[in-house]
């Protein structure tokens, strides 16, 4: 064993690892203990239990969101998994939590850096936004740009708080993460909010709204998800689309948006942005070119959710008040997408009919219509707002 | 008496009959000399009741057996109209038509080569069309413009390899949807989505590079149009209700991409159509002849060239539309209508257009404006909105109808567009591969919101970007000379937006609140509002300041413009035409109907300070 363990050393000065100074201090045996899974003392198989000597219980973070995946899951059995029961395998496996290292390992042990994060938090899901990324259409027209980790992004306005240089563990630390939590830190944890600023002597905003409701910039949605399944990987050739991780699935969306995003009840009862996750849709092209049935659709579920695109600023008034397609009352004088006309089994993707809010609800009409109507109160906000933000105005 | 008389007269006959068997025999030698056309093209259609003969279009040997030698001094290859022929297929009988094709932008692409100039190395003085013909400008003064195979740079070969396949001065074939004829048969002789004859000729049976069918459509349809205006503005359609959206090929159709396939491998969604589509109108019903074939005079843009208007149909806000009276037997209304289902008479009083011309099919009868269907022969009753209160909003004289009426504005943001010198492309006006091919990626695709600037007419109009090109150029030794470039216009580095109508009219306006509420629609793109600054959060790759989206930012209460609009006098709306229109927002909670008196006389801020405002504001 001692043999052992001087070759794992050796192997890792021979590689010039940076193991981080508070750990090159202790011996190797402090980590790789006997008894333990010798050659990776940091392996969820092992429960991490080189590391949890230490770091006392941060193990706890294989049995939550991160190392379960429990939600997605459960989407893909109730979703894909009914036409494709190893769908969860061919197509969301890439980013399982194998181990300590996936996030503090690399150049040394290390707090993990924001693109650390982003291996996994890319794409359609939380944290590439922050960084002011958005995902290109799927279509190879669109994969163009500067590319990170083999994926080309739309380049957005990133995260205030990530312009000013904090990264993700400034709000979401370890220990939050291995409680379950979704983060250590609020927003009104470091904020209070400024009386001087119209929207925010409005009662109801503060006790309704998600900060991030307002302050959310942008969001990333994608409207109507296809996975198309090819049994034949030949027929691929006539989708010209980005090749993904599976090799009998391509990905593609109806559409994709990147502006600010629509709003509903999150579980807290508070109002929060609300995004497709997923309208989901499922061809499997064989039985399609055979008079089968495609484009079913499985799911049309949306979630409240945080995007990290949080901004100073906000949009007008009327970005809300005025606006019932953000919160899935799109009037028909006011539609574009013909969603029946293609088949989607939709009516539009903005009615709340025919879809759910799978960790919230939506607004309900009477409340819209209250909110809508323009009360005295509102009219004066309002008025001064605009006053406000005119008097400042250059001519 | 009578009796020999007749006898007398059945040997008259009899001699008579004698003495014509060599003329009539020889009659018959001449009938099996006849046309050899039509016994090898057995089945072909007639073209129609006027075009009898074969030869008149075509030309060629008729009276000579076998094709080789039949085919003699063909008009053109696949149809009589083929450039640099058809002056001997179609001009002999059509002089009026072919004269004025030879100036129409859609045959000389005159404005598009400009454009592709000014997006790359500007202009250099000289006028290019398709094929250098010479032409009268509008004020009738001749010149002679040179052939676009003679602008030997970037702009001439990105012409001739990439926009030339959609213009009438060549032909296209093999691109699904998209093949056409050229010349006069790219319109009249319509093809399929195969570009395949499927016609009762069976010599020319599935033969590809023909028309659906030998059969003259002297009124396109809206499919025709379709086959070329479905690249750039797509307006073609955007009219019909189709999306070129994100080439994302779903939801599929019987395992292939879909919902609808174009041109491109690209597929289409449907939107809402145009509200004149989905009232059975074609794309001729509102289009004269003069806009789509041109009036004899060349001019440098389509809007030029174009004399349709909304207002000719619906009125503007204060004056009715205009009519003239049919009053002489050879006015230009009447030949024009005699392919129509319904016919234009004496006496009719015809709208006119923008240019003061009568429309064929739009006149004025019973206090009402109709519009004929040129093909249907369906009557369509025009609304006139003149003197309506909503139409009659102080600073709305300022806005084209579309710029509220529009529903879906196509607008593609970022084209990064390729030009590589170690890879041969096609040259569609030489007919052969050169050094040099081109492609293209792109960034986003949005129909809405769009955003307004002002355009030609100094009205506010919607824009387009037209182009946000960046440019990339490799050379023959796979060096990359210029990456990302953006080209000069007008004296500086910038990317360009066009006024564009898109051709997705809406019956319901764009609602006051959300368009004066909106400085996406101002042209900031997407967007927060931070204090007195206006933050873009779709960002150009090139530089972390400038909206992709847009072209004018606002940091602390200074509006900036970064990109240029195109055409002369065109811009983007100033700092202080920004604080008006955003001004209007002090008024809308409370009055927010369009038909509200105040806003027929002009906006007045300081109202809000009199008492009853105070009051009111002040909630008490």
């Amino acid at each position: 064993m001692h043999w052992m363990m001087l070759f794992i050393a050796g192997f890792c000065l021979a590689l010039n690892l940076n193991v981080a100074s508070a750990h090159v201090a202790l011996a190797c045996s402090s980590c790789h203990r006997q008894g333990g899974n010798a050659s990776d003392p940091a392996a969820r198989s092992g429960r991490a239990n080189g590391c949890v000597v230490c770091h006392t219980g941060h193990e706890r973070i294989f049995d939550h969101a991160m190392g379960q995946r429990s939600g997605e899951k459960q989407f893909v059995q109730r979703s894909y998994g009914r036409f494709d029961s190893a769908f969860w395998d061919k197509n969301c496996n890439s980013c399982h939590l194998r181990g300590c290292l996936d996030c503090h390992g690399g150049a040394g042990l290390a707090k993990p850096t924001i693109a650390v994060c982003q291996r996994c938090h890319n794409g359609y899901f939380t944290g590439w936004d922050y960084s002011g990324r958005a995902p290109r259409e799927d279509n190879m027209r669109y994969q163009r740009g500067i590319e990170v980790n083999g994926s080309t992004f739309l380049k957005m306005l990133p995260d205030v708080h990530y312009t000013v240089g904090m990264t993700c563990g400034a709000c979401h630390s370890m220990k939050s993460l291995a409680n379950g939590k979704k983060s250590s830190k609020k927003c009104r944890d470091c904020h209070k909010p400024s009386q001087n600023i119209p929207e925010h002597r409005i009662p109801a905003h503060l006790q309704r709204l998600e900060c991030y409701a307002c302050h959310s910039a942008w969001a990333p949605q994608e409207y109507g998800t296809f996975f198309l399944r090819f049994r034949n990987n030949r027929l691929k050739d006539d989708f010209d689309l980005k090749p993904g991780s599976s090799a009998e699935y391509l990905r593609s969306a109806y559409l994709k948006k990147q502006d600010a995003p629509p709003l509903g009840i999150n579980a807290a009862g508070r109002i929060s942005p609300i995004r497709p996750m997923f309208i989901a849709y499922y061809t499997d092209i064989m039985t399609a070119r055979n008079n089968g049935p495609e484009n079913i659709l499985l799911t049309a579920e949306w979630r409240a959710y945080f995007p990290h695109t949080v901004q100073r600023g906000s949009v007008t008034c009327d970005g809300c008040h005025d606006n019932p397609t953000r919160f899935l009352f799109e009037p028909e004088s006011r539609r574009i997408y013909n969603l029946e006309k293609d088949g989607m089994g939709l009516e539009s993707f903005w009615l709340q009919t025919g879809q759910r809010v799978s960790n919230g609800s939506f607004m309900d009409a009477a409340r819209y219509l209250r909110m809508s109507s323009k009360s005295p109160a509102y009219t004066k906000a309002y008025v001064e707002k605009w006053k406000t933000f005119l008097n400042r105005v250059k001519d | 008496m009578l009796i020999r008389t007749v006898n007398h007269g059945k040997i008259h006959i009899a001699l008579l009959l004698l003495l014509c068997l060599p003329i009539v025999l020889s009659g018959c030698q001449t009938r099996t000399k006849q046309s050899s056309c039509v016994r090898c093209h057995k089945g072909i259609e007639h073209v129609s009741k006027t075009h009898g003969d074969c030869v008149s279009c075509h030309g060629g040997k008729p009276l000579e057996e076998g094709k080789e030698k039949a085919h003699q001094g063909v008009f053109g290859i696949s149809n009589p109209e083929f450039i640099g022929r058809w002056e001997n297929g179609c001009a002999p009988c059509h002089r009026y038509q072919f004269e004025r094709m030879q100036s129409n932008l859609m045959y000389t692409a005159a404005g598009i080569i400009r454009n592709a100039q000014l997006t790359w190395e500007g202009e250099d003085g000289n006028s290019y069309t398709t094929h250098g013909e010479k032409q009268f400008d509008a004020d009738g003064k001749p010149f002679s413009p040179k052939p676009v195979a003679e602008l030997d740079n970037l702009s001439g070969e990105l012409y001739r390899k990439f926009c030339a396949r959609c213009h009438v001065g060549a032909q296209t074939t093999g691109v699904y949807s998209a093949s056409h004829s050229s010349g006069c048969a790219a319109c009249h002789f319509p093809w399929n989505n195969e570009g395949v004859y499927t016609g009762n000729d069976k010599t020319m049976k599935g033969k590809a590079g023909y028309s659906a069918a030998h059969t003259m459509n002297s009124l396109p349809d809206t499919q025709v149009c379709t086959r070329c205006h479905n690249r750039s503005g797509r307006i073609a359609f955007s009219y019909q209700g189709l999306n070129d959206g994100n080439n994302s090929f779903v939801p599929t159709r019987r395992g292939e991409g879909g919902p609808v396939m174009a041109s491109g491998a690209r597929n289409l969604t449907h939107i809402t159509a145009d509200v004149h589509f989905a009232a059975g109108m074609e794309c001729i019903d509102c289009h004269t002849s003069r806009d789509v074939m041109g009036d004899g005079f060349a001019y440098r843009n389509m809007y030029l060239q174009t004399e349709v208007a909304c207002e000719d149909c619906h009125g503007g806000a204060r004056e009715v539309p205009r009519y003239r009276e049919i009053t002489r037997e050879n006015d230009e209304a009447l030949r024009e209508s005699k392919n129509y289902k319904m016919l234009v008479t004496s006496g009719m009083k015809m709208i006119q257009t923008s240019k003061g011309r009568s429309y064929s099919n739009v006149f004025y009868r019973d206090n009402t404006v109709w519009v004929a269907g040129k093909k249907s022969g369906k009557l369509h009753r025009s609304k006139v909105i003149t003197g309506t209160p909503e139409h009659n909003v102080v600073g709305h004289e300022r806005l084209e109808c579309y710029s509220c009426h529009s529903r879906a504005v196509p607008q593609c943001y970022g084209c990064h567009t390729t030009y590589d010198k170690s890879q041969d492309g096609h040259d569609f006006i030489k007919g052969a591969d050169t050094p040099g091919a081109f492609s293209e990626t792109e960034d986003y695709r949005l129909l809405s919101p769009f955003p307004l600037a002002l355009n030609q007419r100094g009205r506010i109009s919607p824009v387009t970007p037209g182009c946000q090109t960046f440019i990339n150029v490799i050379e023959p030794d796979g060096k990359q000379s210029k990456t990302e470039y953006v080209a000069k216009y007008k004296g500086k580095q910038q990317l360009r937006f066009a006024p564009f109508y898109s051709h997705n009219t809406s019956k319901k306006a764009v609602g006051c609140a959300e368009c004066h509420g909106n400085p996406a629609f101002l042209g900031f793109g997407q967007h927060v509002v931070e204090g007195n600054s206006i933050k873009g959060t779709l960002i150009c790759e090139r530089s972390d300041s400038k909206p992709l989206d847009g072209f004018l930012t606002m940091k602390k209460g200074r509006v900036n413009a970064y990109s240029a609009i195109t055409r002369e006098n065109a811009r983007p709306l100033s700092g202080a035409e920004v604080k008006r229109t955003l001004s209007v927002n002090l008024c809308l909670p409370c009055h927010d109907k369009a038909r509200d008196p105040i806003y027929r006389k002009g906006i007045n801020l300081r109202a809000l300070d009199d008492a009853l405002h105070r009051r009111l504001l002040s909630g008490s």
